[in-house]
């Protein structure tokens, strides 16, 4: 039996722009087929689009925050979008809609809005970090 | 253990850069170890008299002038970057350290981070 390590996955690359969260998904499920765990799923820069619950990609095409939010749910697996890279990009929850008196609010559950320190966590609670970038 | 961010961006025209600025400071917060190398194009983030208002951006040289402030261990320059831009050491922001082989530099480092 091979060793089981922890991951935490770090998508910068957002959904319809880049491959990133598609590459992330299967990364995952491979993980737990293969019995390795998840600690956390951490979105940084674009990769904030996919804690977006207004996308609306035509029925025919894959729905990546709906199959990551499924992912992470079905899973148990806690993710995070990182507040700073949310709030520019215009991807917030209720607390946030709230302070900065906004009109709306639009995160997709299970995701949560929290700040770096989670990915520091990560860090040094994971036994891998792993990066999932755009086109750069 | 070290975490070692490498930049290899320029610092205007992207958000990636700073995202991953953010990154370091964020670790060095957490009194977690952090350096940083810059590659390629990123040599620029670390020229001196940058102009950014001229874009209407802020410079990046304050934040990287803060590097050390927060702790942040090293900051590593690949040298045949800055000869293809034409930045001699005398043109750098104080505080640098020169980096000749970058397989070696990341050799060094159990952790690297690319900005994304």
């Amino acid at each position: 039996m091979p060793q089981s390590l922890s991951y935490t996955l770090v998508i910068t690359g957002a959904p319809w722009a880049t491959q990133a969260p598609q590459t992330a998904l299967s990364l995952a499920q491979a993980l737990l087929k293969a019995g390795h765990r998840i600690d956390r799923v951490f979105l940084y820069g674009d990769g904030v689009h996919l804690a977006s619950a207004l996308s609306a990609p035509p029925s025919d095409e894959q729905h990546w925050p709906r199959l990551w939010s499924e992912f992470l749910s079905g899973n148990n697996i806690a993710a995070v979008a990182c507040i700073a890279s949310a709030l520019r990009r215009g991807i917030v929850d209720e607390t946030e809609q709230a302070r900065y008196e906004l009109t709306a609010n639009n995160l997709r559950a299970p995701f949560e809005i929290a700040g770096l320190g989670e990915w520091v966590e990560g860090n040094l609670k994971s036994d891998r970090v792993l990066y999932f970038h755009g086109a750069h | 253990m070290t975490t070692l961010i490498v930049i290899d961006l320029p610092p205007y025209g992207s958000w990636t850069g700073r995202e991953a600025l953010d990154m370091t400071f964020s670790l060095a917060a957490f009194d977690q170890p952090a350096a940083m190398l810059f590659l390629g194009a990123g040599v620029n983030w670390l020229c001196k008299g940058q102009a950014a208002e001229a874009v209407g951006q802020k410079s990046v040289e304050k934040n990287l002038s803060a590097a050390a402030l927060f702790g942040v261990e090293q900051i590593l320059v690949d040298t045949r970057a800055c000869a293809k831009y034409g930045l001699e050491t005398g043109d750098l922001l104080p505080g640098t350290t020169p980096a000749e082989s970058i397989s070696e530099t990341l050799g060094q480092y159990s952790r690297v981070v690319f900005a994304g």
